[in-house]
């Protein structure tokens, strides 16, 4: 399915580090991919259980602030996320596309994906059987990404989980400071904006009063004799 | 401080992680399905293996929270089995109650496991007195959900006229049709939701992105365009926006979720049992968040004070919210 974007990715980190990741190729991404996939898999053997019965989707994830997609087979105990550099071209069942941050929360179960979807932060195209499928199993599993990668470190888990911790720390102040950085760069648009708002509802409302000004008078006991002017 | 007696809180959960959340939330009670077309949930991927539900049992009853099994879809003709085995399953979990709907099926559980108590589901539409007092007679139904067509004041009428105990619809999704007997869905899609439990099923619905337009399609119907600055709503038929005299609109409801936490006072008043939060369906998340808010929200009422309680506008279909016929402004 070849799927186009047309969603606005919000100002973020992740979407200054797309730029600074996007001279890698993707193939340089997948070992450390691959060993994501397995530890979180051998945290959650029945993952994809819940998607028996519904054949086997190919879903094309896809960040709209990262230069990278995802194609997830999602096969019980042998599932594959593969990193593809482009979205169009690729064969997929479904489509699932959003802000990385979302899709995360999503995977974690830390939003509801309703919700995201209510609000459009989320665009599904393609087998929606399929989406609902993978939703409520990702929902249903409990999947806590730091933890099941620490889990896999064995011995390196305690000082890993330390830099997490501070790489956290990091990224939830520059994501604030950009948030700053945002809201200084559009205040100028929104005080244009709010200020043509008010003169457009003046002139609704001039043109409102001129409206029934010029309106007939009902008579009481008979039939209106016009439309109002 | 006099205490009142406070509102049962029923809680969705469409997976073992969704009851773990309500649980620790503050349910009293969760209500959960059977991974099959035996209740009214029967989506992709969602409900609960018997595996799953006897270990969801242990876990809520272990916490003194009670659990709600609902069979409340219709049995298909000639094959009552998938939905005695319900019947039989829920009663050997020790559940606390089945919720039921049809007549045939609330039988078979009486006359089967009379000491399993049952409940009449929203899907019997019963809202009458007449209705109610027929169900306890033959069934002895011990508590009736109430459909969503029924004031405050009509719910407090109600209640002084029937042996039972009455639940209502406390948030999430509205459905304006008369419940279990709508046919819209199964128009559109050959799928029943009271037969086979979904409503709008998924495996009928596609997003299409037309341009800066959402387009949301339920078999051959479209259901809504959305542009992009308008929030979504679900692909039900009920809540299309359709063009009547060259101008799209509405025509039976808006994409708005129901959202009592400002009235508990008056339900309380009225004599309601249970308030049931709707949406097996939505993720943990929204379970754990709309199940923390009524719990403040109940505790408050019951002791007369009133809590700010967190903004569930955001969990909210159209991100809009409505006391809806229980405030009834309408003719």
């Amino acid at each position: 399915m070849q799927s186009s974007t047309g969603m606005t990715p919000p100002l973020s980190p992740v979407l200054f580090a797309g730029f600074l990741f996007r001279p890698i190729p993707a193939v340089l991404l997948q070992p450390p991919l691959d060993a994501a996939l397995y530890a979180i898999q051998k945290r959650h053997p029945d993952l994809f259980e819940r998607l028996a019965g519904f054949g086997n989707p190919v879903y094309l994830i896809d960040p709209v602030d990262l230069p990278y997609a995802f194609l997830l087979k999602p096969e019980p105990r042998a599932a594959r996320l593969l990193v593809v550099r482009d979205t169009a071209g690729q064969e997929a069942d479904a489509v699932i596309r959003g802000p990385f941050l979302s899709l995360l929360k999503l995977l974690e179960g830390n939003i509801d994906g309703d919700s995201l979807f209510f609000s459009r932060e989320l665009v599904i195209e393609g087998d929606t059987e399929a989406v609902v499928a993978l939703r409520n199993a990702v929902d249903g599993a409990e999947i806590d990404i730091i933890n099941d990668l620490l889990a896999a470190l064995g011995p390196l888990a305690k000082p890993a989980g330390k830099a997490a911790a501070l790489a956290g720390r990091v990224f939830k102040r520059a994501a604030s400071d950009l948030s700053a950085v945002r809201d200084a760069m559009i205040a100028p648009a929104l005080q244009r904006g709010e200020a043509n708002g008010s003169a457009l509802q003046e002139l609704e409302s001039r043109v409102e009063r001129l409206s029934r000004r010029g309106r007939p008078v009902k008579h009481p006991s008979g039939p209106d004799q016009g439309e109002p002017t | 401080m006099k205490i009142k007696k406070k509102l049962e809180l029923v809680c969705p959960a469409g997976t073992p992680a969704s009851l773990r959340a309500a649980v620790d939330a503050g349910a009293d009670t969760v209500y959960f399905g059977f991974r099959d077309e035996t209740n009214a949930r029967n989506f992709p991927g969602l409900n609960f293996s018997r595996e799953e539900a006897r270990d969801g049992v242990a876990y809520a009853h272990q916490r003194n929270v009670k659990i709600y099994i609902p069979i409340n879809t219709f049995p298909e003709a000639g094959n009552p089995a998938p939905w005695h085995r319900a019947i039989d399953d829920a009663a050997h979990l020790n559940v606390d109650a089945v919720i039921i709907a049809d007549i045939g099926l609330a039988a078979y559980a009486a006359e089967t496991h009379p000491a399993l108590r049952r409940h009449l589901s929203v899907q019997a539409s019963a809202s009458n007195p007449e209705a109610i007092r027929f169900y306890h007679e033959a069934f002895d139904i011990k508590r009736v959900v109430l459909p969503r067509v029924l004031t405050v004041p009509e719910i407090a009428a109600l209640n002084r006229e029937v042996p039972v105990e009455t639940e209502v619809f406390a948030f999430g999704g509205l459905c304006v049709m008369a419940e279990g007997r709508c046919s819209l869905s199964s128009y559109a899609t050959g799928i029943s939701p009271n037969k086979n439990g979904a409503c709008s099923p998924a495996s009928h619905v596609r997003y299409v992105e037309k341009g800066n337009k959402m387009v949301s399609k339920l078999g051959d119907f479209t259901i809504n365009e959305f542009t992009a600055e308008e929030t979504a709503g679900y692909p039900t038929l009920c809540k299309g926006r359709f063009v009547t005299g060259g101008r799209a609109s509405y025509l039976f409801e808006e994409p708005t979720s129901l959202n009592v936490i400002e009235i508990l006072p008056e339900l309380m008043a009225a004599g309601v049992s249970g308030l049931k939060i709707e949406g097996r369906q939505r993720g943990r998340a929204y379970v754990a968040k709309v199940v923390a808010a009524f719990r403040q929200a109940i505790d408050a009422a019951a002791e007369d004070r009133t809590v700010d309680v967190s903004n569930l506008l955001s969990v909210t279909e159209g991100q809009r919210q409505t006391t809806g016929v229980y405030e009834k402004t309408w003719r």
